[in-house]
């Protein structure tokens, strides 16, 4: 196997999780670079080049709002949730929930079926 | 922070002008944030090479903009298949044969023997050659604005969602040879050699009193080339008939027989066959004028009946190589056609 083929995969099934990984850290207000070290302790690296577009485009969805506010002497733009955001979250959690139930009772049923003989053609 | 300024400056210059503002100011807080946080854990100063690293890391300006902007495409992965699928059609069904056209526009030139020298022949070829590149990008143009078009109708109206599973068309085998047009080749093979042995066995093929044609000596060897190559397509028509599947050996049969037959016609257009034309109340002068007339105009199709034989024997070649490679056995039923793979025999101990 390719390790290309192995990152590229990786990424694809990432690249979903960002959106419920940046939700969750944004129920406290956070500004871009805080953010991105609070998600980074946590497992979740992004770049920056993936974490503000996503900002932008999740608070042009209405699901964040922000703003400007000066800190430690310099200007930095807070994100925090929305109602809708909230709410977003609530039902990506639930769906998280069941994609994960669902893959886990799959793979337990791999797990035990491997050492099963294959049923007979009919 | 001069390479920052300059960095952020780069980046601002790919920016829609609406949001630039907002999107710098945002990315230069991040970038000076990351700066002082390392100076603060190194406890001093970076270095210009160590923020030009940091910069290079978080990519080139064009990029870094490019992931602020929405996806942009001319033509989207749902019509792109279909799009590279005309783009083949096109390249085969017009640029291929304009381009054997060229080829055997050229070749009828050369065949004229230099009218207007090597240099005229060769302004001819570079002249065609342009030609082609033009007509080729005119063809992919086209194709492209017009698939582009479809893509801004399609985010719009979803058209290709509406479909219809009844309308797609049927499963096609690559080896079945359709039974009419199997036997309207038989008819035409069959009516060819009966007219052709009927009326054109002798060298006079004409005698009336509007006219009589005389072939050359020689037409015996084509009038029986021909006749043989007819019964043999007619037969081999026969057994298509019977078994309307193709095999690597009838595939085969087929090249040798088109391959016969191509080489045939395109002897006898070099043969100066016709050698007499008797018209009345024309001068005998004037009668060999003509017939010498038709030869040499039979001799300049040359180029093109060597174009259209080579088509058609690469055509058939191609049909070898494909039925060669294909599964040997003839499909019993349908879901053996499209290539079911059979359970393996079952084996006792």
């Amino acid at each position: 196997m390719k390790p290309e083929t192995f990152d590229h995969l990786r990424l694809e099934l990432r690249r979903g999780c960002l959106v419920l990984a940046v939700l969750s850290a944004l129920r406290a207000e956070q500004y871009g670079y805080t953010l991105r070290k609070i998600l980074a302790e946590h497992g979740v690296e992004m770049d920056e080049g993936t974490l503000y577009p996503l900002l932008r485009r999740l608070e042009n969805q209405g699901l964040l709002e922000s703003e400007w506010r000066e800190q430690d002497k310099r200007n930095k733009r807070f994100y925090r949730l929305t109602k809708d955001g909230k709410e977003m979250l609530k039902q990506l959690l639930v769906e998280w929930q069941t994609i994960d139930s669902a893959l886990r009772a799959v793979m337990k049923e791999q797990r035990n079926g491997t050492d099963r003989p294959l049923p007979a053609r009919g | 922070m001069e390479l920052i300024d300059r960095y952020l400056h780069a980046v601002k210059f790919w920016l829609p002008n609406e949001q630039a503002d907002d999107i710098i100011a945002e990315l230069s807080e991040d970038i000076r944030a990351e700066i002082e946080e390392r100076e603060s854990s190194l406890g001093r100063d970076l270095t210009t090479e160590e923020i030009s690293g940091l910069l290079r890391e978080r990519g080139r300006p064009v990029l870094v903009a490019n992931r602020y902007l929405p996806q942009q495409h001319l033509i989207g992965p749902v019509l792109f298949p279909i799009y590279k699928f005309v783009l083949k059609i096109v390249a085969l069904c017009y640029l291929v044969p304009w381009f054997l056209v060229w080829i055997g526009l050229i070749a009828a030139g050369a065949d004229q023997g230099g009218t207007r020298g090597p240099h005229g022949w060769a302004a001819t070829v570079g002249s065609m050659w342009g030609s082609l590149w033009f007509t080729a990008f005119i063809s992919a143009g086209v194709v492209t604005l017009v698939f582009a078009c479809l893509e801004r109708a399609e985010a719009k109206s979803h058209f290709l969602r509406t479909w219809d599973p009844v309308k797609l068309p049927a499963v096609r085998n690559p080896r079945l040879i359709s039974r009419a047009s199997t036997g309207i080749e038989l008819a035409v093979s069959m009516l060819v050699s009966v007219w052709w042995a009927e009326n054109l066995s002798s060298p006079v093929v004409l005698h009336r009193p509007a006219a009589t044609i005389v072939f050359a000596p020689w037409w015996n060897y084509y009038f029986w080339g021909f006749l043989s190559l007819s019964f043999a397509a007619a037969a081999l028509a026969c057994v298509n008939l019977m078994r309307p599947y193709w095999t690597a050996i009838r595939a085969a049969a087929r090249l040798v027989l088109d391959g016969a037959g191509a080489t045939l016609f395109c002897c006898l257009l070099k043969a100066n066959i016709l050698a007499e034309i008797v018209l009345p109340n024309v001068p005998p002068e004037k009668s060999h004028a003509i017939a010498a007339a038709i030869n040499l105009w039979a001799a300049r199709t040359l180029p093109a009946g060597v174009v259209v034989g080579v088509a058609i024997v690469t055509i058939d070649a191609f049909r070898v190589v494909r039925f060669r490679n294909l599964r040997p056995a003839p499909p019993a039923g349908f879901l053996n056609t499209v290539g079911r793979i059979d359970p393996p025999p079952q084996t006792s101990k």
